[in-house]
């Protein structure tokens, strides 16, 4: 069965979505979580041996759908903290963001993944004004402008790939991932140099990447944390992929000053080392699992860059262990921050009296994000860092594996204050009523 | 060298230059109506040209600057003004231009320019709208620039293919409309909280 069935899910919820508007209730939201849940199972089905076979789609599709699930049931508890946002209009921009999610993971077109990409944008950032204070409208400013104009300087790229390939007459087909592959060499070698350059910093933008990165903390620490957890678990990842995928098809060749593979080491290692370092300073607690994201995004692009097969595997065992790792803390950070009524990391303290199971699944996420083995991503970093050894990446393996100790050294001594900490802000709500949602999501 | 080119890339150049919001809004709509004349001349007359011709006019011409002017009509006269363009953005847009030159001498062996004024024009354009969303303070500035980036994308397609694909164009036209309402949504929000539309008090947050 074609995947493209799998964008029934995101249409279906997008019409109940329209139809609830202006009567919901929390009975709805749950309603809305089952059925992403039996699109989960269906999918799933669907995508099972393509996921098996080691198709990049399927992983995609599989992936994001398994994130919207867990983000549809966050949401149920999310909205019930935040009675101001609207539940209809929320569904309403959610479902078209996960659309969208699912349409870059389907896109073999390098134009529609760009037209996907942008309308991720919107719909993300729609999400984020809902919330209706400052921080979030100046994050969801900042957060379109931004993404936009790097986004339009990937179709500059773009625009330049099809203005070669236009003698074939294919029109929208010409920028195939397929078509770009095999018709590669009748771009001129500066064309395709000049095109790398604009599509790995106009998607870099978005996949944020140093030193493109600058709406990310602001976004993704003011959107809600169901969204973050899509945003930073799945859109990131997506975006590096389709930079991945074009440099793929449409190599510049060795000589090159400015190659894919060499613009995405050179971001990522500048992306791993400056997350690490920015995650010493943080205060916020979703800022500081922004920043994780863009230490975690530039590995992958590090690994994309190395290009081998056994990296590229390792760069997609990265994105899927940080998807489901990232989203969860996403989520319980949410809570946390609800139940504390702070976000910052110094009034968030002492879980481990107040709640011991919120306590132990806090710990047992930053400590996977942190990479301890046997913990998923200790294992994927660790074939990244192996593949670059092969291939004497020296340098880069001395920058990020510093960058990934010091990012160990971080987290754990925020996780520390987290546990620890003298108690210094009053909690929220009594303990009877602030442990449903915590533990329901963490 | 296209009169209509040379007219569109005088209307960039007023857009960075102007401070009266209304008037941004204008040369926004005018940019629109070159643009769709530009569109539907590319190339040989087909429903489907005319039909992305027509839809390029409905919407930047009539609908982006009808939604922009609902941002402006809740503004109070001092609202309607944007401060004075920095001396450093003049320097900007002149190395822009001549960049574009540059980029010009760079694609020439490679025959991909099939009209060089036009495409000089399209970047210069697009690369005048980057400068002005940096230098530019007003929350309407900011918008008028991102689609004035825009419309220099699709001269660009032009000048270099001679159109983009049916279905990127009437994508990103809807993007461009998505875009421009949710900005001007939120300009909406930002003036009501913020009380000014100076973008210098979006800096809480620190990136």
């Amino acid at each position: 069965m074609s995947y493209d069935w799998s964008l029934l899910g995101p249409l279906i919820l997008l019409v109940a979505a329209a139809w609830m508007h202006g009567k919901s209730g929390p009975g709805w939201c749950r309603w809305i979580a089952v059925l992403v849940a039996a699109n989960f199972l269906a999918v799933s089905y669907i995508v099972l041996h393509g996921v098996f076979a080691g198709s990049w789609r399927a992983i995609f599709i599989a992936v994001t759908n398994l994130i919207a699930l867990t983000s549809s049931w966050d949401s149920i508890y999310w909205l019930r903290e935040h009675p101001s946002v609207s539940p209809g209009r929320y569904y309403i921009w959610w479902s078209l963001f996960w659309g969208s999610l699912i349409v870059i993971s389907l896109s073999r077109n390098l134009a529609l993944s760009w037209l996907a990409m942008e309308f991720s944008t919107l719909t993300s950032a729609a999400l984020i004004i809902e919330i209706g204070d400052r921080h979030s409208l100046e994050a969801a400013w900042k957060y379109i402008v931004i993404a936009s104009v790097g986004l339009i300087l990937g179709l500059i790229g773009i625009v330049f790939v099809y203005a070669s390939l236009r003698y074939q007459g294919l029109s929208w087909a010409a920028l195939d991932f397929s078509n770009l592959h095999a018709q590669y060499f009748n771009i001129a070698p500066p064309v395709r140099e000049l095109a790398t350059i604009f599509v790995v910093s106009g998607f870099g933008t978005k996949a944020g990447l140093v030193p493109f990165h600058t709406w990310l903390p602001d976004a993704h620490s003011e959107a809600p944390s169901p969204v973050s957890g899509l945003l930073s678990g799945i859109l990131l990842g997506l975006s590096v992929f389709t930079i991945a995928r074009f440099t793929i098809a449409v190599p510049t060749g060795s000589g090159a000053l400015f190659s894919g593979p060499r613009l995405l080491t050179i971001f990522g290692t500048v992306s791993v080392v400056i997350g690490a370092l920015a995650l010493l300073a943080q205060h916020d607690i979703k800022r500081l699992l922004a920043y994780s994201s863009i230490e975690q995004i530039g590995i992958i692009a590090v690994a994309v860059g190395v290009g081998t097969r056994a990296a590229i595997a390792a760069a997609l065992a990265q994105f899927v262990f940080h998807a489901v790792i990232k989203s969860s803390l996403f989520y319980g950070a949410g809570h946390l921050t609800a139940r504390y009524g702070t976000k910052s990391i110094d009034g968030i303290t002492d879980l481990i009296t107040k709640s011991r199971s919120s306590a132990f699944l806090w710990t047992l996420g930053i400590l996977a994000l942190a990479g301890l083995p046997p913990l998923g991503l200790a294992y994927s970093e660790w074939l990244i860092m192996s593949q670059l050894w092969i291939h004497h990446s020296y340098v880069v393996v001395l920058l990020t594996s510093s960058a990934l100790t010091l990012t160990f050294a971080a987290l754990s001594r925020h996780l520390i204050r987290n546990l620890w900490g003298p108690a210094q802000l009053q909690d929220r709500r009594t303990p009877s009523s602030n442990q449903a949602p915590a533990q329901g999501v963490l | 060298m296209n009169v209509i080119d040379l007219l569109f890339f005088i209307a960039a150049l007023g857009l960075l230059s102007v401070r009266n919001v209304y008037l941004s809004i204008g040369l926004v709509a005018i940019e629109g109506l070159l643009i769709s004349v530009m569109v539907s001349s590319s190339g040989p007359l087909s429903w489907v040209s005319g039909l992305v011709a027509l839809s390029t006019l409905a919407i930047k011409a009539g609908l982006i600057p009808a939604v922009l002017s609902r941002l402006i009509i809740a503004l109070p006269a001092e609202g309607l003004k944007d401060q004075p363009l920095p001396l450093w953005a003049y320097a900007a847009a002149v190395l822009a231009i001549f960049g574009t030159d540059h980029i010009i001498h760079l694609l020439a062996p490679s025959h991909l320019i099939q009209n060089e004024p036009a495409f000089f024009f399209a970047l210069s354009t697009v690369y005048l709208g980057l400068v002005m969303i940096v230098a530019r303070r007003h929350l309407l500035s900011q918008i008028a620039a991102l689609v004035s980036v825009e419309n220099g994308l699709v001269l660009l397609a032009v000048s270099m293919s001679g159109s983009l694909p049916t279905f990127v164009e009437l994508g990103i036209l809807v993007d461009l409309v998505v875009a421009v309402t949710l900005l001007v949504w939120t300009g909406h929000q930002i003036h009501r909280e913020f009380k000014t539309t100076d973008i210098v008090v979006l800096q809480r947050l620190k990136g």
